[in-house]
């Protein structure tokens, strides 16, 4: 039984403590969540410097990531060998997956012309460092495949046991629920990209075959940017190369060795070699400062190449559908489409922690560049009036945090109603549905008393909706609930001026020439 | 005496017999109990008791199932929802009078979670032995034959049908569509499947559903009442407080009498009149008992 070491250790600490924030990121009773639940994102350097590069300022949300640079220069790699949670599953899978040989097209600067155009791309406006940074594939992977898989094999069985005995499913109860209030998703949601996520995570454990951790040493941008951050630690490993009579340490160590002396760019101190050297000749040590043996990795010519490679691409993927942008809703708060995708790190936590499940990831309707950010899709989950949690959990307030007062006043966009369709608009038929779940306490949706004739020829009283649009904040309830299948009779649609609404609670008197129809009785 | 009499006498005697004198007196039709004051617990449990208490509805070992509104997610000041200290006191009396289970719930239109803690049913009915409060599972709803003027069938909550005691316990308030709701609407919260598409026919969709589902008694939450911008209004503003409860066990009855704290008619409200021409109560209130408690 080989020994834990205090790496492997902190490593299962760490994905503990990655997995029960993952399952706390949840409505839990409370209208404040606790911040650690992006705490790994954060602290993500990778998410710090592409934020840098593209929104060009520094946000105190990000300090965390900050501290991790500096930790990084003095020490080395370690987040990848004692925190990162792929990095984790990674080791705890790879010795299940019998080894071929590595890619050759990974090796060498891959990982270089990968990391260096998506920071360039982002310096030029197009932030996509997100969609390649590890925890938030992982974070992805779970919140839209997973979660929600592992939600409704519970939530099936549950109920089949109900089929099958009844009222007598009460006795396992108390059992059932510990699960259902801690530990599983609360409603049943699928979400599209369900496929693409899973199969990212997929990939790179497939990858395993060839090398160990191949993601990691090979394609990882975040590990690749800490290794170049890693170029000028303190902490050395002695002896620098392989000893000439054993080179045991190139099959011991996950990420290095594939010269024959340790690169500080790829070690990630998970000090296998020291625990698992015979001789114990391996240490490792704080020295002073030390000159590199090898040359200036990268290359100057695939810095430059990187940095054209990244505006070019800024410029290839700027294309977005004038239909598909009418109906790109975004999360309240978010008043600048521009800036929220410069900002948004696509991590899914927003979409996670959505109470009604309305935040779905964008595919391509808002351009290549929105790929992964959230949307609300207002027919399948309303943005709930009183509700903020996605600002505090966004790790760069991309969406902001507000509080619950400023946020319903916030303008996600504005309902139409669709007079072809509407019941009452179009067939004369009464309903108003909308009108009863505007949760403005003014009302948005107001109705007028009509008489008017059917397609019966009949003559009928009917209540006809109309928008106030200045007190709409696009919540999208109303289109969630109109009762029409299929097409709804009440749509929200994307708006350019998203200047929060002004509503005077406490106060019925509106500035607007509307009458109050139907709303009082003379008290 | 003579003979004769005598027997004249015991001719005109039975008419005044009990059961005869009972029947003349039963002509004045159901009872509609009000009280009013300032303690929301104590008014409903004075309101049941002038029904004659709840052990006439309860008896021992029974399942009770108290529907309150729980349907938004406001707090009890915004009158929204059922006064959580009205359904705490329902609770109370159906467990004195020997209720084996109380169950409570209600279909919400927002998130249950935040609907079932900021109407303040959550803090309410904490720790109560034998309550239940409890999401709605959608397992739970049968679909069941209505063949009414409007529905011919509607899934139905499970709880709400087997129940032995269905207390339904609205809250008063203005609606958009039927200018108020209250008991006769409240139903709607064990209603599974798309609820919005009755609201095309919704004074015969109603009085189908209340057609198969009797609600025993019926208490009504008059204590603080949304007069305007409602079901879920927001604005305290449109909030009155009328600091009653009203309770029947003719839920006509109940509706029209609470119509007229609005300054309404009961015929003004087309769910009322469509109820009552289904022969679901009485909406002429000179035909009603109304007794103060």
């Amino acid at each position: 039984m080989k020994r834990f070491s205090t790496a492997r250790l902190s490593q299962i600490i760490f994905l503990f403590i990655f997995i029960f924030l993952f399952v706390q990121t949840e409505y839990r009773g409370n209208d404040t969540i606790s911040a650690a639940v992006n705490s790994f994102f954060r602290a993500d350097p990778l998410v710090l410097v592409s934020y840098l590069a593209a929104v060009k300022s520094f946000d105190f949300l990000l300090l965390p990531s900050l501290l991790m640079v500096f930790s990084t220069l003095l020490l080395g790699r370690f987040f990848c060998g004692w925190i990162c949670p792929l990095g984790t599953i990674l080791d705890l899978v790879t010795v299940k997956i019998k080894k071929t040989a590595p890619i050759r097209l990974f090796k060498g600067n891959f990982k270089y012309w990968l990391l260096f155009p998506l920071l360039s791309s982002a310096f030029f406006n197009i932030n996509l460092a997100g969609i390649l940074d590890p925890i938030a594939i992982l974070v992805r992977a779970l919140t839209f495949f997973l979660y929600p898989l592992i939600g409704d094999g519970f939530r099936t069985g549950w109920v089949g046991i109900y089929n099958l005995v009844g009222d007598k499913r009460d006795m396992l109860a108390p059992g059932y629920n510990i699960f259902k209030d801690h530990l599983l998703p609360f409603r049943e949601t699928f979400y599209p990209l369900a496929f693409l996520s899973a199969l990212l995570f997929v990939l790179i454990i497939f990858i395993e075959r060839y090398e160990r951790r191949n993601w990691c040493r090979n394609i990882c941008p975040l590990g690749t940017l800490l290794g170049l951050l890693s170029r000028f630690t303190f902490f050395k490993r002695t002896p620098v190369s392989l000893c000439a009579d054993c080179k045991a340490c190139r099959t011991t160590c996950p990420t290095a060795f594939d010269d024959e002396y340790l690169s500080k760019q790829d070690c990630i101190l998970c000090m296998d070699c020291q625990h698992k050297c015979r001789q114990e000749r391996v240490s490792f040590s704080l020295s002073a400062f030390q000159t590199h043996k090898d040359n200036f990795a990268p290359e100057r010519r695939v810095l430059l190449g990187g940095i054209l490679t990244g505006f070019m691409l800024s410029g290839v993927f700027r294309y977005r559908n004038p239909d598909a942008m009418a109906q790109i809703l975004r999360p309240p708060g978010v008043r600048d489409e521009d800036l929220f995708l410069r900002k948004c790190v696509r991590c899914g936590e927003c979409m996670k922690v959505c109470l009604k499940s309305a935040l779905y990831p964008a595919a391509l309707q808002a351009g290549f560049e929105g790929l992964y950010t959230p949307m609300l899709i207002p027919r399948l989950g309303y943005c709930e009036y009183n509700c903020i949690l996605c600002g505090q959990v966004c790790p760069t307030a991309a969406i902001p945090n507000l509080s619950a007062e400023k946020k319903k006043l916030e303008v996600i966009g504005k309902a139409i109603l669709n007079k072809s369709h509407c019941l009452p608009l179009a067939r004369k038929i009464n309903c108003i549905v909308c009108e009863e779940h505007c949760p403005i306490p003014q009302k948005a949706i107001r109705s007028r008393t009509e008489q008017q004739t059917n397609d019966n020829g009949q003559n009928v009283t009917i209540q006809m909706p109309y928008i106030v649009e200045e007190l709409c904040n696009g919540c999208g309830i109303c289109e969630n609930v109109c009762p029409l299948e299929g097409k709804p009779g009440i749509e929200i649609f994307a708006v350019k001026n998203r200047n929060p609404i002004e509503i005077s609670v406490n106060d019925t008197t509106i500035k607007l020439p509307i009458k109050k129809e139907n709303t009082n009785y003379g008290y | 005496m003579d003979r004769r009499s005598f027997i004249r006498i015991l001719g005109i005697a039975s008419f005044f017999h009990s059961s005869l004198l009972k029947n003349l007196f039963a002509a004045e039709g159901p009872i509609v109990a009000v009280a009013e004051g300032n303690d929301p617990a104590q008014i409903t449990r004075s309101v049941i008791n002038k029904l004659g208490g709840m052990k006439r509805f309860v008896k021992n070992g029974d399942t009770v199932v108290v529907k309150p509104n729980i349907g938004w997610d406001r707090n009890s000041d915004q009158a929204a929802n059922t006064n959580p200290l009205v359904v705490k006191a329902i609770v109370e009396e159906a467990l004195r009078a020997g209720a084996k289970k109380v169950k409570v719930f209600d279909r919400t239109c927002n998130d249950a979670r935040r609907c079932y803690v900021n109407s303040g049913m959550e803090a309410a009915l904490k720790g109560m032995k034998n309550v239940e409060l409890k999401h709605i599972e959608n397992e739970r709803f049968k679909k069941i034959a209505i063949n009414g003027k409007a529905l011919s069938e509607w899934e139905l909550y499970s709880e709400a049908l087997n129940a032995d005691v269905f207390i339904n316990v609205p809250v008063a308030k203005h609606h958009g569509l039927t200018k108020l709701t209250l008991g006769l609407k409240n139903v709607m919260g064990v209603m599974g499947g798309n609820r919005g598409s009755i609201h095309k026919n919704i004074d015969n969709s109603l009085a189908d559903i209340n057609s198969v589902l009797k609600s025993h008694l019926v208490v009504i939450d008059a204590t603080r009442v949304l007069t305007a911008h409602g079901p879920q209004g927001g604005d305290l503003g449109d909030v009155k407080k009328f600091n009653k409860v009203i309770a029947s066990t003719d839920i006509v009855a109940a509706d029209a009498y609470a119509t007229t704290l609005f300054g309404l008619k009961p015929e003004d409200i087309s769910v009322t009149v469509a109820a009552s021409k289904r022969g679901l109560g009485e909406i002429n209130l000179k035909k009603v008992r109304i007794v103060k408690a």
